[in-house]
């Protein structure tokens, strides 16, 4: 997620509050991250929304050891009810307290087949020349595709204070037999900025999921075992990745935007002893134009 | 090789796009919808707020680029309007829907180097000049309360005090307290009204509450602000 956020100060003699807004993209990351913009007051049937596009750089899928780059779509949409689309992710804000976020949060979980995982939000796909070199190694091949699901869950945030919020969001549904179940938990600074129209956020966090997610995308049956190559593996539930990111965002006028983000990824547990990990740091970085309607 | 080339060739095709659309002046402007968002929250809030003003500052990076006749002018496809800055450098932000629709800009009618919004709350003023210590008190605690609900960092806080914000060019000398019959002058300084304010020059007197809860200040000047102090 890339969030654009102001800074918010208090000291002993003044009282602030918090000017801030939030714009995610639409990131296919082979696990979509859930996203939730922060808490967008406005007036009564309006709405705010950012459209882009972009370009990022991934992991063709969760710990390969190859990248490519696509196209980026952008998209935030946020209504005076509630209501949001960011990226991937959709929910609605239910809290009417500004140090406090929570509600119903929908998001896709992107496909991966034997080429890699995530097709994006609307987006095109330029996959760099050397995947075709690789297929000899490819570990996905002959395993089993996981389809695209829709996942449903809540999320929670809390603001420890108007520059750090701490996230949280639960989310069921994911894998072919939509069963997996991950909860993401994380802390973000909120944008510091480095001079006027530049911000600078940083996050951290961790994804926990259940046995059944583990098995649907880093597990091996024996079928598969049998036409891949790869040993059977049937991984347990537990922590999955740890992360850490930074992103950059410059208005360049009042409409448009430059987003940057940089965002590095490292499985950990027994995910990461699977055998369809070949790498278990990645870096996933990106930059988008944004447009604020 | 190939993988470097393409992001390459991204980030080197959005950056001069990027550059191509930058404006010459950068810094300059505000979204009224980020504004809007600041200002908000004052009027969402359900707690008592009788007592208090909420502003919107306008920081400027150039420090006393804003003086007399500073301006926020507001544009919109049909909204357009100036919003007179005061010597703190803080306006009145309607919260207009139609503004809000329509995206508008808020920027300053003169270069200002840069700058960034703030809002800003602080007591509200009194034509008679007179400050019962109850009554400031009481206001302090409004003040407290609307902190706690926007900052969750701020529930640990209590009410202190009050500083006194004067003008630069005013007599600022005449502030005074009176209690149990005696009247006592404050000790005027040299401050920033708000914490993280660049202009650190404006004559202050800061009043601590506690030591005589009768007590009344009375001020000779009309101060710009009354800032509550939250420790």
């Amino acid at each position: 997620m890339l969030d654009v956020k102001y800074r918010q100060t208090n000291s002993p003699s003044t009282i602030t509050m918090k000017p801030f807004f939030a714009l995610a993209l639409a990131i296919a990351s082979s696990a979509a991250s859930a996203q939730t913009p922060a808490t967008n007051p406005m007036p009564d049937g309006s709405r705010d929304m950012y459209a882009g596009l972009g370009a990022v750089s991934r992991p063709r899928y969760e710990g390969a050891d190859s990248h490519k780059v696509s196209a980026l779509p952008v998209l935030q949409v946020q209504w005076s009810n509630g209501l949001f689309i960011s990226g991937m992710s959709a929910g609605m804000h239910l809290s009417n307290r500004p140090t406090v976020e929570y509600g119903p949060l929908l998001t896709v979980h992107p496909n991966r087949d034997e080429s890699g995982s995530g097709n994006i939000v609307d987006g095109v796909g330029l996959t760099a020349g050397a995947v075709t070199a690789m297929r000899a190694q490819n570990r996905l091949t002959g395993m089993q595709d996981v389809s695209t699901r829709l996942e449903g869950g809540f999320f929670f945030n809390y603001y420890l204070a108007p520059e750090w919020r701490l996230t949280s969001s639960v989310l069921f549904g994911a894998g072919n037999d939509r069963d997996g179940a991950r909860m993401e938990l994380g802390v973000q600074r909120l944008a510091v900025q480095i001079a006027p129209q530049h911000t600078l956020s940083f996050n951290a966090g961790a994804t926990i999921v259940n046995a059944d997610y583990n098995r649907a995308y880093f597990g091996v049956t024996g079928e598969e075992a049998w036409q891949s190559g790869n040993p059977v593996y049937r991984p347990g539930g537990g922590i999955k990745d740890v992360r850490i990111g930074a992103r950059w965002n410059w208005a360049l006028n009042p409409s448009w935007m430059l987003v940057t983000n940089v965002q590095a990824t490292r499985l950990v547990g027994q995910v990461r002893h699977s055998p369809l990990v070949e790498r278990p740091t990645n870096v996933t970085v990106s930059a988008a134009f944004a447009y604020r309607f | 090789m190939m993988r470097r080339a393409h992001l390459t060739a991204c980030v080197t095709l959005l950056l001069t796009a990027g550059l191509a659309v930058a404006q010459p002046r950068a810094g300059e402007w505000v979204n009224y919808r980020d504004a809007y968002r600041a200002m908000v929250l004052f009027d969402k809030y359900g707690g008592p707020k009788n007592l208090l003003h909420n502003h919107l500052q306008v920081l400027a990076r150039d420090k006393g680029a804003l003086g007399q006749g500073a301006q926020l002018l507001m544009k919109g496809k049909t909204v357009q309007t100036g919003l007179a800055l005061d010597a703190l450098g803080r306006t009145t932000l309607p919260l207009l829907k139609a503004a809000y629709d329509e995206n508008a800009v808020l920027t300053p009618n003169r270069a200002l180097g840069g700058f960034s919004i703030k809002p800003r709350v602080s007591l509200a003023l009194r034509a008679d000049g007179s400050y019962d210590e109850a009554d400031l008190r009481a206001a302090c605690e409004q003040a407290l309360g609307f902190a706690r609900y926007a900052d969750n960092s701020a529930r640990g806080r209590q009410c202190v005090g009050v500083r006194l914000v004067f003008p630069k060019d005013g007599e600022a000398a005449g502030m005074r307290v009176r209690a149990g019959g005696a009247e006592q002058a404050l000790p005027m300084a040299r401050g920033a009204a708000f914490a993280g304010d660049a202009d650190d020059d404006f004559p202050v007197v800061t009043y601590r509450f506690g030591a005589q809860p009768t007590a009344q200040l009375v001020t000779y000047n009309a101060p710009l602000a009354i800032v509550p102090l939250f420790e």
